[in-house]
């Protein structure tokens, strides 16, 4: 039992006693607590410093609205920043921090800043820092220093810098309805709902089903409300066609009925079962959703309304009745309607002596009357706070207030109290509406907006309507379950409420001005003032206000400080709040965890994409590396070689003998149907109906507005089947691209496209002994010259697999293609490495695979960037002139064919360094006149065949520069150097090799 | 947002690739009018109301519909297979 | 013929993965099909593709979008306008390729090309909800319809082969991080790994 436990009450297991720590001092608590309510039972009421100030804080509320009492959680060895203690469940060895004070709590230095009060209102660092620069101490390169201190000192909870080890999780649900909230309404719309058989969600941001049924004190069907919800609860969760989540918050209503909820599954827990996600984030798609979002109370604005010991008086019935817990001993009440009467009861009732009400209205309903003397007090009607005293809340200080004209009058007379409970309305919690809504409606009985109308499809229940009472919740709910269900509406009896009659309809009073600050958002320490002055400096309209102020943008999104901002600005105006508006509240409603968002997708964020051989290129010592999602063999290096060592070896192993390479990951499309000649001809910039079957040809594809698309070969495998490759980068683009031409430009035409990259393993096998090597494996048919000419293709079997094998080479060499079943990748693989032996086959990877390309001028992305034609890349022999394509009517517009266009040519490094990927290349060899860029590098390495390190480079003229000296200028990579401009062709520019 | 594919039913906006305007139609292959071929390539209205669009369900069954939608709202008004649609148009020109 | 290669072979490994409280909701398996065809109509010939491939497997698809069948080691399911996906016996492409003329349609041998998961047990639906953005509860998705969708990068093309059951077509390139997500996913419910 600690100082502020009642003796009995409340839904906690009294028996089951957990340890936690705060600020690295033990306290317990029970099952059933949230840290907030431990703590209030431990009696610590300071939990933090405020945003700018450094102001002391306590706890304010008992639910998600909560602006002070943001804690750290310390768990795994991870920080989390920034959580609400009303929201942590306690369990056994929890360890939060307050946070935002040095070097403590009790003596923060921060607090400082509220010396420097005038310093920090609305405005301030625009005003200091972004201004013109006029001396030393204004412009942003002030900022730029100060920005780091202020950063520091104003602000939350500091980030840990390890990885979070949590694991996340998306779902994806679709249902009939969707109830969010489980209160009194939301229990009686799901009850109702699911009666239809129908698939329901019920989603509860709180740990157990029932919102204010478990502290309301009332009587629903002749049993104690908490009984009543506990007993429904049991019922919904009994039915098969229900689904509860609770600890889930629906954080933003989208398109389409789609609501995004955070199902918070292991917080609670010391330990998270295996397998099982930190965080889940529900993608809910409802045919209809049933908004019982309840209300948020609202605080009243006073000079000094943020000392600890201040409360919302419903937070304070709710940690009495639900926790069992009192937030003081001496408890004053100060309100604007009658709701507070009934915390004032609940507290007596629990234990505490309650020292005053203190209402600004001048009259009460008898049923609060009735429930002041419950509490043992004559209200002081016609009163209003105007100070608090105390480090911690130990007096306030009231005087006579009339409601009408909001005058003080008299002098203050102090009341001795360690709470004050205030309540200043009730606003209807619409921001989920909000989202899906027009705009929200002004109330001026409730003092509070009411709900939108939809602009999808939901509809409300409960006090989310403004309907205030329990018995107009359980009506509301009900209706809006069947409704929602879509069945007629019941005239059923209800089950009847026992409750005080209660008038909750506020007086307009928002504000009590006085001296000394008086906050309106807590989170954001804005306060009045802040306010004031953003009226009076021409920010008037709601939205400048938010932006101006912070007003309502921090963590809590002003859910106690959206209406009494307003109500100032109205105020300060002189216009009803009616046409001052409100923004719109965006989501998230509370703050949603960054891992939730990315759910499984941790780690690198893309899967691995695996060709057939690639275990065989792991095992035998090839570094990977990512070729978009593809894992592919850069080099497979050997002991002591550096990576350049490895690449030239592996390329003059081609040049020299043979060498092998896994090409599986080019993009394949099988192209079939009675019009695929003709829509190849349209596609490829050259002729695809005349190649002859079991014949390959290299194709050229233009966008439509003539720039180079992609390249590939493409192979005819029967009248009507083609198979046609691309590159491994473009094999999506492409397939798209000719997809849409299919359905969108040509839909009469009769060819079908399917990927088959997959489908496909390749091998390409490339050297002077390449035949060789494939006539001691191939079976089944010749491979010599006659029966295999240059991109001629043949059928056949290695090592019993069957494979199709095509001439052609990219190297430059004598090189085959050799295609096979995916599932028989390794194998064939294998099978020509071991008839490769003899030759000394070598496996080559990425980087001779380049050196090879460059040394023979082959173009690939780098040079088909997106911005080059046909004509750049020397590729005009290409364009059919006899047949229209794709690209042909754009491609010689003026700007696609003037001379001084970046065009293909070769490059070798005169100072023998190596070239560097996008190195400018200029014309001047003086370093303090380098003059215009006039190209740069694509493409570089060590040629093995020349002995030189070489590129290839877009320069502007092209290959009329070829024999010119000019030089690359790399200021990234600290070189400068002259190099030659010569044709791309470096190596067997006549092709003798690959014919040989 | 929600597009609903004719084939598969209402699927995520992420499952499916924005293939442009569908009021554009590509002139023929064999036209030289550089002017129809500009305005197919980059002139594009922007209306603030009903566009009709490209939208290929690549992540589903992968044909392009015509999708009419709000580009205010979002909201769709209507949705065919591109292919069905442009090939009854052309039958009927 | 040589043997087809899984491309788990490395990694996959029948065994029990229970979950906290001890108990497997799912089994996880690789299906082997020894064919996996895509077989596709010119628009209005339907009808002719399905009786094509009823000729050949016996299976009697609906020309409905997302129509399926399930038969006893062979399965066809709708996965586009005018295209199915057929698994079954060997050489099925080029038995339908022989039954199919080109006035009516065309067929892709992928059966090296594609990896079939199975996926089965009371918590399937909840394991695979959390990977894709469709809805399998079975009055939306009976037994034998098909389903076209994908896990970000990777395309799925799904069939519900039993009331509990699900199997699951991804490009064979995916196949071992498609394998890993989806074993990590079903973690939570507890699994078992068996050979199909």
């Amino acid at each position: 039992m600690t100082a502020r436990r009642t003796s009995s009450g409340g839904l906690i297991e009294r028996s089951r006693t957990i340890g936690f720590t705060f600020d690295g001092r033990s306290y317990t608590g029970h099952s059933g607590d949230t840290l907030a309510s431990a703590l209030v039972a431990n009696g610590v009421t300071l939990v933090g410093r405020s945003f700018k100030y450094h102001r002391p804080r306590g706890i304010f509320t008992a639910s998600v609205d909560e602006p002070n009492a943001l804690v750290t959680i310390l768990k795994d060895g991870v920080r989390e920043p920034n959580i609400p203690a009303t929201q942590i469940e306690l369990f056994e060895g929890l360890e939060a921090e307050s946070q935002n004070r040095f070097p403590s709590l009790e003596f923060d230095l921060g607090a400082l800043n509220q010396l420097a009060g005038r310093l920090f209102s609305a405005g301030f660092y625009y005003k200091t820092f972004m201004g013109p620069v006029i001396g030393p101490l204004r412009g942003t390169r002030f900022w730029m220093i100060c920005e780091h201190f202020i950063r520091r000192a104003a602000g939350l909870g500091r980030a840990g810098y390890k990885p979070d080890p949590a694991r996340y999780e998306r779902m994806n649900a679709f249902c009939d309805v969707l109830i969010v909230g489980a209160g009194p309404a939301g229990l009686m719309a799901a009850e109702a709902a699911m009666s239809s058989g129908k698939r329901v969600i019920l989603a509860e941001q709180e740990p157990h089903l029932g919102g204010s049924a478990r502290w309301s004190g009332e009587m629903i069907g002749g049993k104690a409300a908490a009984d009543w919800s506990q007993d429904l609860a049991r019922r919904i969760d009994a039915s098969e066609n229900v689904r509860i989540l609770t600890r889930t918050t629906a954080w933003g209503y989208y398109d389409g009925n789609n609501i995004a909820a955070l199902e918070r599954v292991t917080d609670h827990l010391a330990d998270a079962p295996k397998g099982a996600p930190r965080h889940r984030n529900w993608a809910i798609r409802a045919d209809t959703v049933v908004l019982a979002t309840g209300a948020f109370e609202r605080p009243i604005v006073f000079p000094g309304n943020d000392r600890p010991g201040v409360m919302l008086a419903g937070a304070t019935e709710r940690y009495a009745r639900e926790f069992g817990v009192l937030p003081g001993e001496k408890i004053a009440l100060f309100t604007n309607n009658d709701s507070a009467y009934r915390a004032a009861a609940a507290l007596r009732q629990f234990g505490a002596t309650i020292m005053a009400i203190i209402d600004v209205r001048a009259k009460i309903s008898p049923a609060a009357r009735a429930l002041a003397e419950e509490a043992g007090v004559e209200p002081l009607l016609g009163f209003a706070v105007t100070a608090t005293v105390g480090r911690r809340l130990t007096k306030v200080l009231v005087r006579r207030f009339d409601a009408e004209t909001e005058r003080l009058s008299g002098d203050a007379r102090p009341i001795e109290a360690d709470c004050l409970a205030v309540s200043g309305g009730w606003s209807p919690a619409i921001h989920l509406a909000s989202q899906a809504g027009r705009n929200p409606k002004w109330d001026e009985e409730l003092c509070a907006f009411l709900p939108p109308e939809p602009t999808q499809a939901w509809a409300g229940a409960g006090a989310f309507t403004g309907a205030v009472t329990t018995a107009e919740a359980l009506s509301t709910g009900r209706n809006a379950g069947l409704k929602a269900a879509g069945k007629k509406l019941s005239r059923a009896k209800l089950p009847e409420v026992t409750a005080p009659n209660l008038d909750i309809h506020p007086a307009s009073v928002f504000e009590i001005k006085g001296n000394g600050k008086a906050f309106v958002d807590f989170q954001h320490d804005v306060t009045v003032e802040d306010v004031r002055l953003a009226h009076r400096e021409g920010f008037v309209s709601v939205e400048h206000l938010k932006r101006y102020t912070t007003l309502g943008m921090a963590t809590d999104q002003g859910k106690t400080s959206n209406v009494p901002g307003l109500a100032i600005m109205a105020d300060a105006r002189g216009l009803p709040i009616r046409d001052v508006g409100t923004t719109r509240f965006r989501p998230p409603f509370s703050p949603v965890s960054i891992g939730a968002l990315a759910a499984e997708k941790y780690g690198h964020f893309k899967p691995d994409r695996l060709t057939p051989m690639h275990d065989w290129h792991v095992e035998h010592g090839a570094r990977m590396m990512n070729v978009g999602l593809w894992h592919r063999p850069m080099i497979y290096g050997q002991p002591g070689e550096t990576v350049e060592q490895a690449y030239t070896r592996e390329a003059a192993t081609v040049r020299r003998s043979v060498g092998i390479v896994d090409v599986s990951t080019l993009g394949k499309i099988a192209v079939k149907g009675p019009d695929a000649a003709v829509f190849l001809d349209r596609v490829y910039t050259n002729q695809f109906s005349t190649l002859p079957i079991n014949k390959a040809r290299y194709g050229l594809m233009l966008r439509k507005d003539g720039i180079a698309l992609d390249d590939g070969t493409t192979w005819r495998l029967g009248e009507h089947d083609f198979l046609m490759t691309t590159t491994t980068a473009n094999a999506g683009r492409v397939m798209q691209h000719l997809e849409y031409v299919l359905d969108v430009v040509w839909p009469d035409l009769k060819v079908h496209l399917t990927s088959v990259t997959d489908q496909w393993a390749g091998a390409a096998l490339a050297g002077p002994n390449a035949r060789k090597v494939l006539e001691t494996c191939v079976a089944g048919s010749a491979v010599d010259n006659e029966a295999l000419p240059f991109m001629g293709l043949v059928y056949g079997e290695i090592d019993r697999a069957p494979v199709l094998v095509c001439r052609l080479s990219f190297s430059g060499e004598l090189a085959y293609e050799v295609y096979c079943g995916a599932g028989h990748g390794k194998h064939v693989w294998e099978a020509l490495i071991t008839a490769g032996e003899p030759h000394g086959i070598a496996p080559y990877g990425m980087e001779a695979l380049g050196a090879l390309r460059i040394e023979k001028g082959h173009v690939t992305g780098a040079e088909i960037d997106g911005r080059t034609t046909a004509r750049d890349l020397y590729l005009d022999w290409m364009l059919s002139k006899k047949k229209p394509f794709i690209g042909s009517a754009l491609m010689d517009r003026p700007g696609l064919i003037e001379k001084t266009r970046l065009r293909l040519v070769g490059v070798i490094s005169l100072d023998g360094r190596p070239l560097g990927g996008g190195a400018h290349i200029v014309e001047s060899g003086d370093l303090n006149e380098l003059g215009e860029s006039i190209g740069h590098i694509t493409a570089f390495c060590y040629s093995p065949a020349l002995a030189q390190y070489i590129g290839l480079a877009l320069v502007k003229g092209g290959k009329e520069l070829h024999g010119k000296r000019a030089y690359i200028s790399d200021p990234l990579r600290k070189h400068f150097g002259p190099v030659q401009i010569v044709s791309h062709h470096f190596f067997d520019p006549e092709g003798k090799r690959m014919h040989g | 947002m929600l597009i609903p594919c004719p084939h598969c039913g209402p699927r995520e906006v992420s499952e499916f690739s924005y293939q442009g305007d569908a009021t554009r139609t590509c002139p023929e292959l064999t036209s030289t009018d550089v002017k129809a071929w500009y305005d197919y390539v980059y002139n594009r209205p922007n209306p603030a109301g009903p566009h009709r669009e490209y939208w290929q369900h690549s992540g589903g069954c992968r044909a392009h519909l015509i999708v009419t939608r709000d580009t205010r709202t979002h909201e769709i008004h209507d949705v065919a297979f591109a292919r069905a649609a442009l090939n009854r148009a052309g039958e009927q020109a | 013929m040589v043997e087809r290669q899984s491309p788990l072979t490395p990694i996959f490994r029948p065994a029990v993965h229970s979950n906290d409280v001890g108990s497997i909701s799912i089994t996880l398996s690789e299906v082997t099909p020894l064919s996996i065809v895509e077989a596709a109509c010119w628009p209005g010939l339907n009808e002719r593709l399905t009786a094509a491939i009823q000729e050949v497997t016996g299976l009697s698809v609906d020309t409905t979008p997302n129509a399926g069948v399930v038969g006893r080691g062979t399965a066809a399911f709708s996965i586009g306008p005018d295209r199915y996906l057929v698994s079954g016996e060997e050489d099925l492409s080029a038995r339908l390729a022989r039954v199919l003329s080109e006035e009516t349609g065309t067929v892709t041998d992928l059966s090296h090309g594609r990896t079939t998961f199975r996926v089965s047990g009371t918590r399937a639906e909840w394991v695979l909800s959390k990977l894709f953005a469709i809805d399998f509860s079975p009055a939306v998705f009976p037994v034998g319809e098909g389903r076209a969708t994908a896990h970000h990068d990777i395309f799925a093309q799904i069939q519900r082969s039993d009331a509990a059951q699900f199997d699951l077509y991804v490009f064979r390139s995916f196949a071992r991080a498609f394998w890993n997500t989806l074993c990590t996913a079903a973690e939570e419910v507890g699994y078992e790994v068996i050979e199909a």
